[in-house]
């Protein structure tokens, strides 16, 4: 284990035991296995996203890494420092944001508030005073001039950069995020995304997300876990999961041009220029519509081909895509259970 | 760099401070909670017995002036336990104490330094507030007496800081979401002799008095209500039982704590 890695975790195991009520006086022990073994790695300078659905052991996963929770079996080093043996360390090292929605004093201003956790950080006087203006402008409430209003007075997508100030406010070098965007508006989403993207590319941080936003996931992490039943049931680059879930990849060429007399001529056209037996073709608004599906990894070869074959026929290209699958199929496939047990490392 | 107590300390302060400048109200009507505890016993007392008869049986010279240095006590006894014990439930209702959690201190560091401060301001504020009434009953001796009042409120402080710790880990483990601790302050006052006199309460509750710090501020406060001087020698005494109480509440809680530690986080925090 080297410090390759912002974070590591390997073989985490959680169990929760609860009781449930059976009868006036009696209870019934029961064992939720909350993690199974959970392994994964967060880079330096990379944007790690941790994805499941409800109940899949995403947030007790974070708090172990953030040593708010003891792992009953396994190891997690954070910045080099095991959770366990050296969770003061590992303090140090992380900013953490647990629930943008509560977590501060209602009762005091956004700016009061900042100052409080400097101060348990050890901040004081300038140097406190420069921290929270770095941060305040890095999140933006400087421009929203709403540092020193109340925390209750404070909107959603207010709270959620007060939460992300606060832990920058040490200038810690691995951010910690759990679900940092749930319930905010689409300006405020972006906004938030757009600068953990920015802290992990500009500045080296390493930023480890919790979300169950696809769409989040797929435009800012570069490497994703799926979460299950407290499982790690893939992991990957979104590039390679894609890939992974989908044998085939659909190629979409829209073109013009005089087909309708002599569509086997095309088939056979684009059948030679691919060697994919299934190509369909269809009329659409403004011409044709070639669709092929081709092996995974062959598409780009593929769609130059095509747009050869059709161009030195006569043919005008519209438009060719690859028609990639989203993170949402990934997530659904795994969740499902469809694939199971995939980690694709780069 | 890891966090001291200090700097927990420090934090708690102005939070604090910056609660009680954006609640100015609250903040002046702590003034005015001594007088109306008092107000309310001594009108009941009229009422439906006899003051004099009251200061009999308490052995006080001036039932007024005592009984707002008791009521004093009591609002800073509950202010001090509620400041350590219910630091965890308040934090937990918050939905801040993860954050706090996670300050690169040992818990129990945390938690005895997080209560120190308001453990501080309420007695202050409970002696403030009596301090024109002292003047008016007692003159300058009313305030030297208010002022060595303090000073051994400040003195039961420790234990009871100690007290409250334990409370506050319970609570922190058994994941109590009710506030347990405020069953817990009734006892304690009623154990203090802060409005009865504790040699009324059956022998075993008086035993177990003798372990409450706060009963040694009560004392204090019938002492300097009872003689138109400070009786230095009793005082002296007083003290002493509140160090020694102070040493061992306060190493039997940092010892738990540290126990507790584990399985705290085993459990999580929040």
């Amino acid at each position: 284990m080297s410090l390759e890695n912002a974070v590591i975790a390997e073989g985490l195991v959680k169990n929760y035991i609860t009781y449930s009520r059976k009868g006036f006086f009696g209870k019934q022990k029961r064992v939720i296995h909350a993690l199974r073994g959970v392994s994964f790695r967060v880079k330096w300078g990379e944007v790690f996203g941790l994805l499941g659905p409800n109940g899949a052991g995403k947030t007790t996963t974070v708090k172990i890494i953030t040593t708010l929770l003891l792992p009953d079996f396994g190891k997690a080093l954070v910045n080099g420092f095991d959770v366990v043996k050296n969770s003061i360390k590992v303090r140090e090292s992380i900013g953490v944001v647990l629930n943008v929605e509560r977590g501060f004093f209602w009762k005091l201003t956004g700016r009061e508030n900042l100052k409080y956790f400097g101060m348990l950080r050890g901040l004081k006087g300038k140097d406190l005073e420069k921290a929270i203006d770095r941060v305040v402008k890095i999140v933006g409430l400087d421009e929203l001039k709403s540092i020193d209003k109340l925390y209750e007075e404070y909107s959603l997508g207010m709270k959620a950069r007060l939460a992300l100030a606060r832990a920058l406010l040490h200038d810690p070098p691995i951010l910690i995020l759990d679900e940092p965007t749930l319930g905010l508006d689409p300006p405020a989403a972006r906004g938030i995304r757009e600068l953990l993207v920015r802290l992990a590319r500009n500045e080296g941080k390493g930023v480890m997300i919790t979300t169950h936003n696809m769409f989040e996931a797929e435009i800012i992490c570069d490497y994703v876990a799926i979460i299950s039943s407290g499982k790690i049931s893939a992991q990957g680059t979104v590039h390679k999961l894609k890939r992974f879930i989908a044998d085939k990849i659909p190629i979409s060429i829209k073109f013009s041009g005089n087909v309708a007399s002599g569509l086997e001529t095309v088939n056979k056209l684009l059948f030679e220029a691919t060697l994919s037996p299934h190509i369909r073709i269809k009329e659409v608004k403004d011409g044709f519509e070639a669709r092929i599906l081709v092996e995974s990894g062959e598409e780009e070869k593929v769609i130059s081909s095509s747009i050869n074959a059709l161009v030195s026929k006569g043919f005008s290209i519209r438009r060719a895509e690859v028609v990639e699958p989203t993170l949402e199929d990934v997530f659904i496939a795994v969740t499902k259970g469809d694939k199971e047990n995939a980690v694709i490392n780069d | 760099m890891p966090s001291s107590m200090i700097d927990v300390f420090r934090a708690q302060l102005h939070s604090s401070i910056y609660w009680y400048k954006n609640n100015k109200w609250m903040f002046f009507s702590m003034f005015l909670w001594p007088y109306l505890l008092v107000g309310v016993m001594l009108g009941l007392g009229a009422l439906i017995g006899n003051i004099s008869l009251f200061s009999k049986r308490v052995g006080v010279v001036d039932p007024a002036f005592y009984l707002l240095s008791a009521s004093a006590v009591a609002t800073s006894s509950v202010g001090i336990v509620d400041a350590v014990a219910g630091f965890a439930l308040y934090n937990r209702w918050l939905g801040t104490l993860n954050y706090i959690f996670l300050t690169p201190i040992r818990e129990a560091k945390l938690m005895i330094a997080a209560g120190i401060p308001d453990s501080i301001i309420t007695p202050l504020i409970s002696v403030v507030a009596v301090a024109p009434a002292a003047l008016y009953f007692e003159g300058l001796m009313g305030e030297l007496k208010l002022t060595a009042i303090l000073l051994i409120m400040y003195m039961s402080m420790i234990p009871l800081i100690g007290l409250s710790v334990l409370a506050a880990t319970a609570l922190l483990f058994v994941r109590e979401e009710s506030n347990i601790i405020s069953s817990i302050t009734p006892f304690i006052l009623l154990l203090s002799g802060v409005f009865y006199p504790v040699s009324v309460l059956p022998k075993a509750l008086q035993a177990l008095s003798t372990y409450i710090p706060t009963r040694y501020v009560v004392d204090a406060a019938k002492l300097a209500a009872k003689y138109s001087s400070m009786p230095w020698g009793w005082i002296v005494i007083i003290l002493g039982i509140l160090a020694a109480l102070g040493a061992v509440y306060n190493g039997v809680a940092s010892y738990a704590v540290t126990k507790a530690e584990v399985a705290i986080r085993r459990k999580g925090v929040d």
